[in-house]
C-alpha cells in the first residue's frame, strides 16, 4: 500500500485512488493500425510512467503522476 | 512480574488451574506440573515449553475455541477454557502417537511418494490424512458470539501515521524511541509483542554498562544504581511518560508492506502502521540444537529457563542439565542455582571457559563442569530424565568412549542465536551471512528503514544502547531532512510548525557515537579464535532419528539429509519439499539450522547456501484480526422508511436498497397501464454540468447531438467508449445553454462521473461536473391517470401543450421545488420528478395521497423490468455487454456519425463498414406459459446462434417476452428460433418493434 501525492490533498494511500491507465495520447487522425495500438495496445513499461490517478475518495480530480512500476515510487504528480 | 496476592482461576482440558496475574497460560500450566503441552504435528510426540516467547509451536493450545494461539504469549484471564489440541483422546496417551514407531512409512516428501498407489484407494487415503493432519479446530458455532468469549467477537482496524516507528521494546528500541523524540523531535510510535518494555534486560539480571551513562536518553533518568532492573524500569517509564511517543504492547509486528506500513496485531484490532522512518529493533531468537530426542518436554532454550525464572518465579526443576556454546550459557547456570534448582553439570562445546563472573559463581556452587563436551542424546518418553553428554574433537566430531550419563529432569539448551530480521528482509534490506561472526549482518537498508541492536546482531548491552541511539537520531535526522524537502515541494504544507533541530550538532553527535561502537563491535578475527566451532556447531554426527530441525513440521535431521541426497539440494526447494520452516514459527526455530544443515551436506558455506524468502506474516496471526470489520456502506433513499412500511421486498442494487416489489409485481404493473404508479428512481445517477465548455464535452462523449437542443428540452443519450462499446445511457435535460442535468444508471454513475471527468481534464474543458446523486431525490409517476394525481399538488400547467413530452420543467410539488421531466420511463405519460432528498418522505406522502382516488400504486424495480421490457427498453450492462455497439442492441438511429468527433466515432464507423455479426432482438415465445432464464442459449441444430438477455411473462399482453442476441441471419421480424428453456428447446418468434405501445402514442398523451 504505497502513497500517492495528491496534487490537491497531499500523500495518501493508493486505496483511496482509481488508477486511470499509462497516458496514451488520443490520435487525431493515422491509420487504422495507429487506432487500434491507441485502443488496445500498452506499453507496459518497467520504469517511470506517467499515468492518470484519480483521487476517488478525496478531491475527486483527476491528476498525473510519475510512477516507477517495478518499485512504486511516485516520483512527481501534477495537474494535466 | 506475577502477583502471587491476585489468584485467577482458568481451566485447562476441563481441570482447574489457579494462576496469577501476570502469568501466561504456559506459565500457569507450568507452574500446576502440566509439562505436555501439546502433541507434534506429524508423529503426535509429546511436546513442552520450549522458548517461553513465542517462537516455537510447542506450546500452541486452544482458548476459547480460538485454535492454536501460543500460550506462552496469551496472559491468563479469569474463566477461560484451555484446550490442548491435535491429540486424542488425551494429552496425555495420544493414540496417533503410533506413528512414531512407523516414521519410515513416513519419510520426507511422503505426501509424493506413499498413499499414492493403487490410485482408486486414494478417497480413503484422503479421509484418513484429512483428519490427522491440521492444528486445531475452527469452531463454526455461532452461540459463542452470544457467550462474548471466543473467535465470534468483534474485531476492528486501526490506521496510524508516525514520523518515527520503532518495533521492539527491548534496550536498542527504548533507546532508539526515546532519542528520537527528545534529541530529534519526531512522532513516535514504539511496538513491543510483551506486555512489559525491556526486551531480554527483563530475564538476563546484571549491571548495566557505565558508559550508557552518557548517553542524553539515559542521562535524563538520573539513575541511582547500575543495576538493569531499574533501567529497565526508568527507560520504560520515561517512554510511557513522554509525550510524544505512543507505546503499543502485546502488539504484534507481524509483517512489513509497501510503503513503510507495518501490519500489526493487537489483541482484535489490526493497526497499520504507516511509518515515515521504520526501526528494526526486534532482537534475536536463541537456537536448539539438534540431538536425538532434543523435542522432548524439558528440553529448554536458555532463555526460555531464564524467562521462567525471573518473569514468573518458577523453579523450572529439580536437576538440570546445561549445554552451552557461548557465554550467555553460564549466566543460565547461575540463574539456575539462584531459582534452587540442582545444576548436575555444566557442558560446553568450546575447548575453554569464558571469562566471567558467572563462571566463577558456577564454578564455586561446585557444579561439574566439562569443557569440549556437548550433548548427543536426551532420554525419556513423556519427559525429560536424562541426557548423554560426550566429548567433541577440534572438527565437533564426537570422541568414542567419552560418553557420560546424567540424570535430569531440565536440559537448557544455549548455543546459538539468530538476529530476528524478518521485518528487515521484507523491507528490502540486504543481509549478509558474515562466517567470521557466524552471523547475519546487514550490508544495506532500504530508504527510511534502520534496524537496531541484537537484530542487526550487534552484541553486548553497551553497543547495544549506542547502536539504539544511533538508529533514533539518525531516523529523526532522516525525518526532518523529508519533511523539509515535501514542505517546499508542497504549497500548503500543513502544520508545518515543528520544533527547531539542529541538523549540524546531530550529525556531529552521531559521528561520535558512531565512532565509539564500532571500537565496541566484535573484532571479526578474534570472534572467530573464541568461537572455533561455536556457535556454528549445531549438530554432532550420529545416526538417531528423533533429531528434530523443524518442530511445527516434524522435519528430523535424516528427513533433510534424505532430501537434500534426493537433489533438493537449494534452500528454496529443500524448505518447499521437507515443508521445514513452513510450519507456525515460520523458520524461527528450524531456518538457521536447516541452513547450515544443508551448508554441511553441501559442502558450501552458509553465505553461499543463502536463505529463504521472509514474507509476512512473520507471526501467527488471527484470521479474525485480518478479517476483520470491513467499511461497506449501505445506501438508503430518502424514502426508505415509507418503503419498509408499504412492505417492500428488498433488492440489492450496488449498495442501494431498493424494492423489488410491494407483495404483487404483476398488480403494480397492471396499476401503471390502467391507472397510475410511483416508484422511487432516488438511485437513478445525477450529474450537474456547467460551464463554458459543456455542450462540447456532451457532444463529444454522447454518441449522439447535444449543441441543438432548446433550453427546457430533453433528449436520450447513449455513451459509448472508444471501441464503440454502449456503456451507459440516460437522458440530458438542458437547464441553461451553458447548464445541464444528466441521468445515469443506478450501476453506471461512478463510472460515467469518472468518465466524464476524466475527459474534461484531458481535453482541459472549462467545466464543472459534479454528481448530485444522493443531493436529489427521485420518483417517476407514470400511467393514464398521472398527470390527474400531479394536478393536485403541482403548480405548473401540464396541459400537453404547456408541458409536451422531452421537455423539462421547473415548479413546486407539494409545495417542494422540483425539476419535472416528461419522459417514457414505462411506456406511460409520466413524470420523473427530482427535488431535494430531504424531502423524499415529504413527496412520496403527497403524491400518494393525491392518487388514493385513482387507486395509485407503489411499484418496484420487478414492475418497472417488466414494463420497460413491455416497450424493449434496453438496460445497459443487462442486455448489452463489453462487445455490444448502438448498431447491434437496434439503437443506430442514437448515432450520428456525421457530428465532427466524439468517443467511439471511429471504432462504429468501422464496425459499421464491417456489417453486424449479431443483433438485440425482441421474442415472443410460442407457449405464453414458458419464460426463459437470463443466459439462455437460442440454438439452431446443433450449433449455439445466441442468448436471451432479459425475459418475463407480460401480464398486459398475456405473452412471455424477451430480449436476446441472435445472430445476423434471425435478426428480422417474425424469424424463428429456438431457446432452450431449462434445457428443453422452446420455440420463439423475433420481433424488432417494441412490444407495447410500439408508436410511443401513449407518451405523448
Amino acid at each position: 500500500m504505497f502513497q500517492i501525492e495528491c496534487p490537491n490533498c497531499g500523500p495518501r494511500s493508493v486505496t483511496e485512488f482509481r488508477y486511470g491507465g499509462e497516458v496514451n495520447a488520443r490520435p487525431d487522425g493515422g491509420d487504422e493500425r495507429e487506432w487500434a495500438t491507441y485502443l488496445y495496445a500498452r506499453q507496459n513499461l518497467l520504469g517511470v510512467q506517467t499515468e492518470w490517478w484519480f483521487h476517488r475518495m478525496g478531491c475527486r480530480r483527476w491528476f498525473l503522476a510519475r510512477r516507477h512500476t517495478m518499485t512504486n515510487e511516485v516520483l512527481e504528480s501534477y495537474w494535466p | 512480574m506475577v502477583d502471587k496476592t491476585k489468584p485467577v482461576t482458568f481451566t485447562f482440558n476441563g481441570r482447574a488451574i489457579t494462576a496469577y496475574e501476570g502469568d501466561t497460560i504456559a506459565s500457569a500450566l507450568y507452574r500446576a506440573g502440566i509439562r505436555v503441552l501439546s502433541r507434534g504435528f506429524k508423529y503426535h510426540r509429546p511436546r513442552g515449553l520450549m522458548c517461553v516467547a513465542g517462537h516455537c509451536p510447542n506450546c500452541l493450545v486452544d482458548v476459547d475455541a480460538t485454535p492454536s494461539l501460543r500460550s506462552c504469549m496469551v496472559p491468563v484471564e479469569s474463566g477461560m477454557a484451555v484446550r490442548s489440541q491435535n491429540a486424542w483422546p488425551s494429552l496425555e496417551r495420544d493414540i496417533m502417537n503410533v506413528i512414531d514407531r512407523f516414521s519410515s512409512l513416513l519419510p520426507v516428501g511422503f505426501y509424493y511418494k506413499t498413499f499414492m498407489f493403487p490410485r482408486r484407494f486414494w478417497p480413503h487415503y484422503e479421509k484418513v490424512l484429512r483428519n490427522a493432519a491440521g492444528l486445531g479446530a475452527i469452531d463454526p458455532d455461532p452461540d459463542r458470539f452470544e457467550e462474548g468469549r471466543g473467535h465470534h467477537l468483534y474485531y476492528d482496524k486501526q490506521y496510524l501515521h508516525t514520523d518515527v516507528t520503532v518495533v521492539g521494546g527491548g534496550p536498542a528500541g527504548l533507546l532508539a524511541a526515546l532519542t528520537a523524540a527528545g534529541q530529534g523531535g519526531a512522532r513516535v510510535t514504539l511496538i513491543d509483542e510483551n506486555p512489559s518494555l525491556g526486551g531480554h534486560l527483563r530475564f538476563t539480571p546484571g549491571p548495566w554498562p557505565s558508559l550508557a551513562a552518557d548517553l542524553p536518553a539515559v542521562q535524563n533518568l538520573a539513575l541511582a544504581s547500575q543495576n538493569r532492573s531499574e533501567l529497565v524500569a526508568a527507560l520504560s517509564g520515561a517512554v510511557h511518560d513522554h509525550p510524544a511517543i505512543t507505546v503499543l504492547t502485546e502488539a504484534t509486528a507481524f509483517g512489513w508492506y509497501e510503503g513503510n506500513m507495518i501490519g500489526v496485531a493487537q489483541g482484535r484490532r489490526l493497526i497499520k502502521v504507516r511509518a515515515a522512518q521504520l526501526i528494526v529493533a526486534t532482537g534475536r531468537f536463541e537456537q536448539p540444537l539438534v540431538f536425538h530426542n532434543n523435542d522432548l518436554p524439558g528440553i529448554f532454550l536458555g532463555t526460555g529457563l531464564q524467562r521462567l525464572i525471573h518473569l514468573y518465579g518458577l523453579k523450572p526443576g529439580r536437576r538440570a542439565l546445561l549445554v552451552s556454546g557461548n557465554d550467555s550459557g553460564w549466566q543460565v547456570a547461575a540463574d539456575l542455582l539462584q531459582a534452587g534448582v540442582e545444576v548436575a553439570m555444566v557442558v560446553d562445546s568450546r575447548p575453554w571457559l569464558p571469562d566471567d563472573p558467572a563462571v566463577r559463581q558456577v564454578e564455586a556452587a561446585g557444579v561439574p563442569i566439562k569443557s569440549s563436551y556437548t550433548i548427543e542424546a536426551a532420554h525419556g518418553r513423556q519427559y525429560v530424565t536424562g541426557a548423554r553428554v560426550v566429548q567433541i574433537d577440534g572438527n565437533g566430531q564426537p570422541l568414542p568412549g567419552t560418553a557420560v550419563e546424567i540424570a535430569c529432569d531440565v536440559i537448557g539448551v544455549a548455543a546459538a542465536f539468530v538476529p530476528n530480521n524478518g521485518l528487515l528482509y521484507q523491507s528490502g534490506c540486504k543481509i549478509r551471512h558474515d562466517e567470521s561472526l557466524a552471523d547475519f549482518v546487514p550490508l544495506s537498508y532500504p530508504p527510511a528503514v534502520l534496524g537496531a541492536g541484537h537484530a542487526v546482531a550487534t552484541d553486548g548491552l553497551e553497543a547495544i544502547l549506542l547502536d539504539g541511539s544511533i538508529a533514533g537520531l539518525t531516523a529523526a535526522l532522516q525525518w526532518q531532512q523529508s519533511t523539509i524537502k515535501s514542505q517546499r515541494s508542497t504549497s500548503n504544507g500543513a502544520g508545518a510548525t515543528r520544533q527547531p533541530f539542529d541538523e549540524q550538532s546531530a550529525k556531529e553527535q552521531l559521528t561520535g557515537w558512531q565512532a565509539q561502537l564500532t571500537q565496541m563491535k566484535r573484532k571479526p578475527a578474534e570472534a572467530n579464535a573464541s568461537n572455533q566451532h561455536s556457535p556454528a556447531l549445531f549438530s554432532i554426527a550420529s545416526s538417531q532419528k528423533k533429531k528434530f530441525v523443524c518442530f511445527c513440521e516434524d522435519v528430523t535431521e535424516k528427513d533433510i539429509q534424505d532430501a537434500i541426497a534426493e537433489g533438493f539440494d537449494n534452500v528454496e526447494t529443500l524448505k518447499r519439499y521437507t515443508t521445514v520452516s513452513m510450519g507456525p514459527c515460520q523458520g524461527k526455530m528450524c531456518s538457521l539450522n536447516a541452513i547450515r544443515l544443508c551448508a554441511r551436506e553441501t559442502g558450501q558455506s552458509v553465505a553461499e547456501t543463502g536463505t529463504t524468502t521472509s514474507r509476512p506474516p512473520f507471526t501467527p496471526v488471527k484470521l479474525g484480526v485480518l478479517a476483520g470489520r470491513k467499511m461497506e456502506p449501505v445506501r438508503y433513499t430518502s424514502m426508505h422508511q415509507q418503503h419498509a412500511e408499504r412492505g417492500a421486498h428488498w433488492l440489492d442494487a450496488g449498495q442501494w436498497k431498493r424494492p423489488e416489489h410491494y407483495g404483487d409485481a404483476t398488480a403494480e404493473v397492471r396499476s401503471v397501464r390502467e391507472r397510475a404508479g410511483l416508484i422511487d428512481v432516488s438511485t437513478l445517477g445525477k450529474i450537474d454540468l456547467r460551464g463554458p465548455d459543456a455542450v462540447q464535452l456532451l457532444e463529444r462523449l454522447y454518441t449522439n447531438r447535444f449543441a441543438g437542443l432548446p433550453v427546457g428540452q430533453i433528449r436520450y443519450g447513449v455513451m459509448c467508449t472508444d471501441e464503440g462499446i454502449v456503456f451507459d445511457d440516460g437522458v440530458v435535460c438542458r437547464l441553461a445553454d451553458d447548464h445541464f442535468y444528466l441521468t445515469a444508471t443506478t450501476g453506471g454513475i461512478t463510472t460515467v462521473y469518472e468518465w466524464m471527468t476524466w475527459w474534461a481534464a484531458a481535453w482541459k474543458f472549462r467545466v464543472h461536473v459534479t454528481n448530485v446523486t444522493s443531493a436529489y431525490a427521485a420518483v417517476n409517476l407514470a400511467g393514464p391517470k398521472a398527470r390527474q394525481v400531479l394536478a393536485k399538488v403541482c403548480d405548473l400547467d401540464l396541459a400537453t401543450e404547456a408541458f409536451p413530452y422531452l421537455h423539462l420543467r421547473e415548479g413546486a410539488v407539494a409545495e417542494v421545488p422540483a425539476r419535472l421531466l416528461r419522459i417514457g420511463f414505462v411506456g406511460e405519460m409520466g413524470y420523473e420528478i427530482h427535488f431535494p432528498a430531504g424531502y423524499g418522505a415529504h413527496v412520496w406522502a403527497a403524491l400518494l395521497a393525491a392518487g388514493r382516488e385513482v387507486r395509485i400504486t407503489t411499484f418496484g424495480l420487478e414492475a418497472q423490468r417488466v414494463l420497460r421490457l413491455e416497450k424493449r427498453h434496453i438496460i445497459a450492462g443487462q442486455d448489452t455487454d463489453a462487445l455490444s455497439d448502438p448498431m447491434g442492441a437496434d439503437m443506430a438511429w442514437v448515432v450520428k456519425q456525421a457530428k465532427e468527433e466524439f468517443i467511439g466515432k471511429r471504432s462504429l464507423a468501422w464496425r459499421n463498414g464491417r456489417g453486424l455479426q449479431e443483433q438485440l432482438v425482441g421474442f415472443v415465445m410460442a407457449d405464453s406459459g414458458v419464460v426463459p432464464l437470463e443466459g439462455e442459449q437460442i440454438v439452431a441444430g446443433e450449433q449455439l446462434i445466441g442468448r436471451v438477455t432479459s425475459a418475463r411473462y407480460s401480464p398486459t399482453l398475456g405473452q412471455s417476452i424477451g430480449m436476446a442476441w441472435v445472430i445476423a441471419a434471425k435478426a428480422h421480424e417474425g424469424a424463428d428460433i429456438t431457446i432452450l428453456t431449462h434445457g428443453e428447446p422452446t420455440s420463439a418468434t423475433v420481433t424488432c418493434e417494441p412490444f407495447y405501445d410500439p408508436m410511443g402514442e401513449r407518451l405523448r398523451m
